[in-house]
């Protein structure tokens, strides 16, 4: 008979990421049962998108995930110019895969930080953290924000990129290997850290099949699966890159998953500069003062894939100028999912460490 | 001449008992002053050391190079409203932190310090048994923290109490196993052995060349016993909010805080004294102490630099190395220090 300890962590705990609510029933050191509670950041998003046109929606995409908004603008849009009809020029598809591979390494990054803050390691934060920097700077750049970009529009992004970003960029791309395998050494080499995460928060294979897990944690138990490559988009079929796949399933392995993937996007930017072609930035179907009269009809459902996982979107149009029903298919909630029975019976560190590894992001979990 | 007889001379006017009671007490005093100025120093040199080593430039605000920052920061502790849990065990809840304070302060006093210039030496303990004094001084501060855990009653800071418990039981066996063979090997050279600075002056080569394994070991249970981030389990900010520290605030999280960063420098200078030699060198009798104070402070710059580039170890695996891998390593080296100790009779 054992009695238990029932402990919250969050979500004002200082290690929860946003604002995740774990009630966890301890017995001593080991967790007995873990039962996270969302919905402290729930803004209905989807709900407020019925509302308004679609074009406007894109401000709701950015604040879902607020550490990767490239990539939810790009999710988006896919749903709303299938629905809306409108093509994308060449150009725009790959200044739109150049930014979203951008956000994408700035992502891993912050969770990288995250990660280590999470096993107790302040250091290498600072590190990542300066990183991420440089790729706000040329956010910054180019759509004049740093965090919630509101960059791409429909039928195109809002302004060209110039060369003296893509000079930007290109210093960034050159100088960023040297320092992703400065910081993965802070990390891999130190074997206090190799024995936090070697081993624990096991994820099978048929298990993240099961609960629908996505994204690099699914690569990471030994599925080879990324929508970049299994339904690409944009112009993801033109350029070569690896999917990294470790069959441990670990959180070593979701920790090598990320960052071999930060090195493939690397590869990915390098290729959307040489290949950038000339011509128009966006559709004249859909430039500024036609934009909100754009109207949709029928049903559509687009995945991209987001830094966290399948980012879907769902959107019936009713012939109107505004969508009639919108649904976001978010990766971390199912990524979420997994959390109580990875941590069944671990340490309260692991429980820690495995929901650190998990790359949780609140705005999207609760959208 | 050591101070406490210059002291006592000064005060030699108010005859003979009560001279050497003043000079004591006055002596106390000066070492406080010195410690407290010290821990400040080193918080000091911690932040911009931590700062440089994460690519930020760390305190300039206040005063020239953000030298004040420490005193501001003192200040705002003391002014700051000290919020108190309802339900707490009054006595415990407020005598916690100055148990921590205190067996910090009297391990301080109780180390010799060598001597400085024309003062001669700065010891304040004239004790033949001044090793098992401060063993006993210093095992005081667990006490605080586990009293500081249980009495708030906050499931966090229970946690953080019984990890407290777990660990220095793990780690204080093997740290006294240690220093067993070092008194053991010492007391082939002296009769007074269970004295610092018997066990100082007797370090012509030092300790820690004799005896690497028990330097390691003694080393890494001071570490444990500052209790920072490889070893912090006690008050794992990522786990348990701040253990056992958590319901404090004010200027008595304050005393936790000193008392952390001043286990830290006690534990440099006591590992410098037993094992690489303390105040010895050329010219002892008179720059001893800032020999020891320069061996203790890289040996506070070392364990700041595993303090920022180690993660957090986890509780079972903690115990596991205490128990079966330093015990094993501390008795090896109490075997090897029997046979130095042999080596030296015969």
């Amino acid at each position: 008979m054992a009695e238990w300890t029932e402990v919250n962590f969050g979500p004002q705990h200082p290690s929860m990421h946003g604002v995740l609510r774990l009630r966890v029933k301890l017995d001593g050191e080991i967790v007995k049962e873990v039962e996270p509670i969302i919905g402290y950041l729930h803004r209905n998003a989807e709900k407020i998108g019925e509302l308004q046109f679609y074009c406007d929606n894109m401000i709701y995409f950015d604040r879902m995930d607020y550490v990767a908004a490239m990539n939810m603008e790009v999710g988006y849009l896919e749903a709303a110019e299938k629905l809306l009809d409108i093509e994308v020029p060449e150009r725009a598809q790959w200044i739109r895969v150049m930014m979203a591979e951008l956000n994408r390494i700035a992502s891993h990054l912050v969770w990288l930080g995250a990660f280590g803050l999470d096993l107790g390691m302040l250091t290498p934060f600072f590190y990542c953290f300066k990183e991420r920097e440089k790729i706000l700077k040329i956010f910054t750049e180019v759509s004049g924000s740093r965090q919630q970009l509101n960059y791409m529009s429909i039928g195109g992004v809002y302004q060209d990129v110039t060369d003296e970003a893509l000079d930007h960029i290109k210093t960034f791309i050159r100088e960023f290997p040297k320092e992703l395998n400065k910081i993965e050494s802070l990390f891999v080499k130190n074997d206090v850290f190799i024995s936090r995460t070697k081993g624990i928060g096991i994820l099978s294979k048929e298990m993240a099949i099961d609960y629908g897990v996505t994204g690099p944690m699914l690569r990471a138990s030994g599925v080879e699966y990324d929508v970049r490559k299994a339904q690409p988009y944009l112009v993801y079929d033109k350029v070569n890159f690896d999917i990294p796949v470790s069959f441990k399933g670990d959180n070593l392995a979701r920790f090598l998953v990320r960052v071999e993937e930060m090195r493939q996007s690397v590869k990915i930017v390098e290729q959307t500069i040489q290949k950038l072609p000339a011509g128009p930035y966006f559709n004249q179907k859909a430039k500024k003062p036609l934009m909100i009269r754009l109207r949709g009809q029928g049903e559509v459902y687009a995945r991209t894939e987001s830094p966290k996982g399948e980012f879907g979107v769902y959107l019936i149009g009713d012939g109107s100028m505004r969508p009639y029903r919108v649904r976001v298919r978010s990766p971390t909630f199912k990524n979420l999912s997994v959390l109580p029975a990875l941590a069944k019976d671990q340490m309260i560190a692991d429980l820690i460490s495995i929901g650190g590894s998990i790359d949780l992001v609140f705005g999207e979990v609760d959208r | 001449m050591n101070i406490l007889l210059r002291l006592q001379l000064f005060f030699q006017i108010t005859g003979h008992y009560a001279s050497y009671f003043l000079a004591y007490i006055f002596e106390t005093i000066f070492f406080l002053i010195f410690v407290v100025i010290s821990l400040i120093a080193m918080i000091y040199i911690f932040r911009k050391y931590m700062a440089r080593l994460q690519l930020r430039i760390g305190p300039n605000r206040v005063g020239k190079f953000g030298l004040l920052q420490l005193i501001a920061d003192a200040l705002k502790l003391v002014g700051k409203e000290s919020i108190i849990p309802k339900l707490r065990d009054d006595f415990a809840y407020k005598a916690a932190p100055y148990i921590v304070f205190i067996g910090l302060v009297v391990g301080f006093v109780i180390i010799p310090y060598g001597s400085f210039y024309w003062i001669g030496s700065l010891t304040i303990t004239h004790s033949n048994v001044s090793l098992i004094l401060f063993f006993g001084a210093i095992a005081m501060m667990p006490i605080g923290e586990v009293l500081a855990g249980i009495s708030s009653h906050n499931k966090y800071a229970v946690i953080g109490a019984f990890r407290g418990i777990a660990k220095d039981v793990s780690f204080e066996v093997p740290m006294m196993i240690s220093a067993v063979s070092l008194v053991m090997m010492d007391s082939a050279l002296s009769r007074t052995s269970l004295n610092f600075e018997t066990l100082v002056s007797t370090q012509f080569i030092p300790f820690g060349i004799l005896q690497p394994l028990g330097l390691f070991v003694f080393m890494v249970a001071m570490i444990a016993r500052s209790s920072y981030t490889p070893f912090d389990l006690s008050e794992s900010d990522s786990e348990i909010v701040s253990g056992y520290s958590t319901e404090y605030s004010g200027m008595r999280f304050g005393l936790f805080y000193m008392g952390m960063f001043g286990s830290i420098f006690l534990g440099s200078l006591v590992v410098s004294l037993l094992y690489l030699g303390g105040f010895n060198g050329p010219y002892s009798s008179y720059a001893g102490f800032i020999y020891l104070l320069i061996k203790g402070l890289i040996l506070v710059l070392i364990s700041f630099l595993i303090w920022l580039s180690m993660p957090r170890i986890r509780v079972d695996r903690f115990i596991n190395f205490g128990w079966k891998i330093l015990l094993p390593i501390s008795i090896i080296n109490l075997i090897w220090a029997g046979f130095l100790t042999l080596g030296v009779i015969s």
